[in-house]
């Protein structure tokens, strides 16, 4: 065996043993040497933990990074940015760290480590650039092809108002290369982006914090003068061209918003009726509202990058409606009906836009005539208006008016027209904000017109609801806002402050249907609510994360307790108590938002550089830093590579007490032992270590396990197995005893106080295993590795699945590749941590018996029995399930 | 190992947080004093004895970087631990390049950033201890030789 000597220890041992010569007695001279190496033993060992301790979190964090991609739950770039440069981090102090253990000789690592890091900040930084640099655009000067630098809503504004000739108002929009001066002139970004990565997501009450800090923020932060003087202009030229007082409607148009698909319903705000002089105070509420709680958790939802939506902001001459509202030209949910659906109020289109009136609803026949098919016109008692001095408010609506429809049937027609004539320019389905202004003749204003999907409507399901479901039934009205069936605890939200209780998988119960809500519907599995139509945004983004809703049941916060469990049918307008199985059976699966989203795509891209593993066989000649393709893969080679320094440095030189000693229990023993740091209850001279001088938690445990059920030999055999173990014997010189490599062909532990280390080849099979035992629960850990052997790859892979079976039994975490299993666990207390060390001690010994299992499933479970028997009865030990002491 | 209570200065312009994780950390018996600045705290350095150092990345003025590349020029016995909002690969590099112990995201569990801190502070522990030993022999002179040599 050839262990390569350190030059700068040589040089140390040669130089001390030339103070020596000169001044010393052998004796005083032995001791400070041994002091001086004992001190640098304890800077080692340290170095190692160190090692250790960033090798767990590293692949701690490549399992959260794992797990983002295969769970489905909504993330944010913040949680890829501080995953990303954590793992980094930690894979930096491993090679570090083994720099102090070797220094210099796995220099190369810092090469590979730079190259995968630059890959990985390259995909990160991936932003696309801005060419067109113009700060203001008028709307006349805009089409659908300027999406990117106006947004969505405005470019669409746009083209229907230069192409098709459609009323809309004058104005002029503030671009997205404004929005990115802005933010850049006061550094605002970064800010950003260090406040979302302090707060942990998961407490529901920190987005509601962190929105209102970034919106402060924005708000607070100053707008560049030559900007300003732009906007001055515009509206300088906007003024003369206005017959009546200007006053401003400002409106985000965020790139990305509108295209279909995608709704960003009402999260982002739009201020109404502004003075003039407060365009600047409005443009940066506007701004900021692209960090509402509802739009964070949207974009997290639908894994939008913050970066990728610029605030496009239009600034419009305020339409002050007799009345308006929102115009679908189809169904949206029902692919089959392709009336027009006018919903329509008294004043401002708004509260027909946010669901919190009640409004008429007209539905038209889209052929030539536009034959009125259905009215709807419930009682409307208040109305949203322009206030004279700045802003909008609710006012009561007049007696006579309550009931009158909100549009008489010519304009009715002509709306119907116009939808029909948008739609046909865009050749998709529109929904349209407009609003009518005067009487004489009135004349309709186009608001916002975007394209959306329109959905297949469940099959009309036949369900049958038993004569005992009927007694159940709570409410069997409403209006339909999304189709599906649920059931859930309900739970009934009034404030806000209720948005902060909202439990996981519940049934949303409210009054009205308001965009506040939003948020909660990543958690809710269903909505009901007394007030609102399916036109608001509530039931559109309802719609969008296929949570089923069913509005406009009356008194139902009245009907329903908190915590009652109850289902909702959203196409069949029922609610009943308890869970309706018979309905639940219809109930479809969820689609994975995630998976199509951008943060998603970059995260796997990401992902490429980090997670697979290339490294497996340490004795295989590919085992190098040159092979290293992932931050994985580096992560292998150092922990392989640093045991093998530790071991290396305590059997080259010659202080016994730094040596590996041989174990001795009655007998010495094929076990050999290198003491880390506090490993032995006391000093140990000559080359035997016992079993009652050891202290090492961890290994005391383990060996508990290893001894407490003899082996009974290798079990009997089929010929076909044993011509395999033979054959592969033979062919694979690793296996071959006189030809093992390196320091495997024993069984070596590390071990100090509260941790142990061990390698080991029992039988024809190679396994690692590594235990920190501690005070400190959060970081216990045990990590197993078990790999090779004989027998065919069939065989190879039967044993270890066994093995990861039945470990994962007794809760730890089994990843397979190959024939390679890595067990693991952790952050669990003192003595369920040694229980589990007993377990893989008992394993470790036992396997062995594996090694010429047949491939019958009967002898297989007859193990898996034996060995949980032994377990029980021996150990002592529950399986996991049955064990209350686990988290 | 450690007899001796380590001395530790926290640095972060977030007001509210620096307050409230020295708080926590005065309750747990730690020697903890905080300053909101890269410049003040620099002052604290020269005029205190100070074990590790927590610091925070942006800050207006001198930000963490320039910090700790200054702490390590001067004072290279001293561990720094970035403790930042700031989870931006190209920092966290040049903070490890510049010998930051490690670099930390928040938020943090406060147990986890005390196991941070005893393990900076063992690692000072460890070399003081070789010193002391150099100190006590003659090996003070052999360890300039070796590194001639």
């Amino acid at each position: 065996m050839c262990f390569p000597a350190y030059p700068w220890w040589d040089e140390m041992g040669r130089f001390l043993r030339y103070l020596k010569n000169i001044f010393f007695s052998p004796r005083r001279k032995k001791s400070q040497e041994a002091a001086l190496v004992s001190c640098d033993f304890k800077q080692r060992y340290h170095a190692f933990k160190l090692l250790l301790n960033a090798n767990n979190n590293a692949l701690e964090i490549m399992g959260e990074i794992e797990k983002l991609l295969s769970q489905g739950r909504p993330f944010g770039m913040s949680s890829i940015n501080a995953n990303c440069t954590a793992v980094l981090v930690n894979i930096y102090r491993m090679i570090r760290n083994l720099d102090r253990l070797a220094p210099g000789k796995y220099g190369a690592l810092f090469h590979r480590f730079d190259a995968i890091q630059s890959d990985i900040n390259h995909i990160l930084k991936e932003k696309p650039l801005v060419e067109d640099k113009r700060l203001v655009i008028f709307i006349s000067d805009i089409d659908m092809t300027m999406t990117d630098l106006v947004g969505g809503k405005m470019a669409n504004l746009g083209e229907v108002k230069n192409v098709l000739g459609v009323n809309v108002p004058d104005g002029f929009v503030l671009t997205a290369y404004a929005c990115e001066y802005f933010f850049g002139y006061n550094n605002l970004q970064l800010e950003i982006n260090r406040l979302i990565q302090a707060v942990p997501f998961d407490d529901i009450n920190k987005p509601y914090k962190l929105s209102s800090q970034i919106q402060q923020l924005i708000i607070n932060a100053r707008l560049p003068s030559d900007l300003k003087k732009l906007v001055e202009k515009a509206l300088a030229a906007l003024k003369e061209r206005s017959r009546q007082p200007l006053t401003l409607a400002l409106r985000s148009s965020a790139l990305g918003e509108d295209s279909a698909g995608i709704s960003f319903a009402g999260q982002y705000r739009t201020v109404l009726n502004v003075c003039v002089e407060n365009i600047f105070q409005a443009y940066k509420e506007v701004v900021a509202s692209k960090y509402s709680v509802t739009a964070i958790s949207y974009r997290m939802n639908r894994g939008f990058r913050d970066e990728d939506i610029s605030m496009c902001v239009g600034c419009m001459a305020m339409i002050d409606a007799v009345s308006g509202g929102v115009a679908y030209s189809c169904n949206p949910f029902d692919i089959h009906n392709d009336s027009i659906f006018i919903h329509s109020t008294w004043g401002l289109p708004k509260s027909v836009v946010d669901g919190s009136l009640n409004s008429d609803l007209f539905v038209v026949d889209r052929n030539p005539g536009f034959r009125l098919i259905q009215k709807n016109i419930p009682e409307k008692d208040k109305k949203i208006v322009c206030d004279p001095e700045e802003g909008v408010c609710k006012i009561d609506i007049a007696k006579d008016f309550q009931l009158l429809p909100s549009l008489n049937e010519k304009t009715i027609t002509d709306l119907a027209k116009l939808t029909i004539k948008i739609e046909s320019y865009y050749g998709a389905p529109q929904d349209i904000e407009w609003a009518v202004v005067g009487s004489d003749p009135p004349v309709i204003y186009i608001l916002q017109c975007r394209s959306f999907k329109q959905k297949h409507k469940a099959a009309k399901k036949v369900c049958i609801v038993s004569k005992l479901d009927k007694e159940k039934l709570i409410a069997g009205e409403g209006i339909m806002a999304s189709p599906g069936v649920a059931a859930g605890e309900a739970y009934i939200v009034d404030k806000r402050v209720d948005l902060l209780k909202f439990p996981e998988n519940a049934i949303l119960i409210t009054r009205r249907a308001l965009p506040d809500w939003a948020p909660l519907l990543n958690r809710a599995c269903g909505i009901i609510t007394e007030n609102g139509g399916f036109a608001g945004h509530l039931a559109s983004v309802a719609r969008e994360f296929e949570v089923p809703a069913l509005f406009g049941v009356p008194a139902i916060c009245q009907k329903i307790k908190n915590g009652e469990t109850i289902t909702i049918d959203a196409d069949g307008l029922c609610v009943y108590k308890g869970r309706i199985e018979s309905l639940l059976e219809n109930k479809f699966k969820k689609k994975n938002l995630m998976e199509a989203s951008p943060v998603y795509k970059l995260l796997k891209k990401v992902g490429r550089h980090i997670s697979p593993l290339n490294l497996l066989d340490p004795d295989s000649s590919k085992f190098s830093i040159s092979n290293c393709k992932t931050l994985h893969d580096i992560t292998r080679f150092i922990h392989e590579k640093s045991v093998y320094e530790m071991f290396n440095f305590g059997k080259n030189h010659d202080f016994e007490e730094n040596t590996s000693k041989q174990l001795y229990h009655h007998v010495p023993m094929q076990w050999w032992i290198l003491n880390l740091e506090d490993g032995f209850k006391k000093k140990v001279a000559g080359k035997y270590v016992l079993l009652d001088d050891i202290s090492c938690v961890p290994m005391l445990a383990l060996w508990e396990g290893i001894i407490a059920v003899p082996w009974e030999g290798p079990p009997p055999i089929n010929g076909k197995g044993l011509m395999s173990v033979m054959f592969q014997a033979t062919a694979n010189p690793a296996l071959n005893l006189g030809m093992r490599s390196k320091y495997s062909e024993r069984n070596y532990f590390m071990i100090s106080r509260q941790y142990c280390s061990l390698s080991s080849r029992l039988g024809f099979h190679f396994s690692i295993l590594e235990a920190f035992v501690s005070e400190r629960v959060r970081q216990n850990y045990i990590s197993f590795r078990f790999q090779g052997g004989a027998a065919d790859y069939e065989r190879r892979l039967k044993r270890v699945r066994f093995i990861g079976n039945f470990l994962s039994d007794y809760g730890f975490k089994i990843e397979i590749k190959k024939d390679n299993m890595h067990a693991r666990i952790k952050g669990y207390e003192k003595g369920f941590m040694m229980d589990r060390l007993k377990i893989v001690g008992y394993l470790i010994t036992h396997t062995r018996q594996l090694d010429m299992i047949t491939s019958s499933l009967g002898m297989i479970k007859r193990y898996h029995n034996k060995f949980k028997r032994d377990i029980e009865s021996v150990l002592n030990i529950k399986m996991v399930h049955e064990c209350e002491s686990i988290k | 190992m450690n007899n001796k209570p380590m001395k530790i200065l926290f640095v972060d312009d977030e007001v509210a947080f620096l307050e409230t994780l020295i708080k926590r950390l005065k309750k747990r018996g730690m020697d903890v004093s905080g300053t909101n600045s890269g410049e003040a705290a620099i002052t604290i350095l020269e005029a205190n004895l100070v074990d590790l150092v927590v610091l925070d990345v942006c800050m207006p003025g001198m930000d963490g970087i320039e910090v700790l590349k200054k702490i390590k020029g001067k004072w290279p016995a001293i561990e720094v631990i970035m403790l930042t909002g700031h989870a931006c690969l190209e920092a966290a590099g040049e903070g490890m390049e510049t010998g930051a112990f490690d670099y930390l995201l928040k938020p943090i569990d406060i147990d986890d950033l005390l196991f941070k801190l005893e393990d900076a502070y063992d690692k000072i522990q460890i070399s003081k201890g070789k010193i002391k030993t150099d100190e006590g022999g003659l090996n003070l002179n052999i360890k300039k030789t070796v590194k001639l040599g």
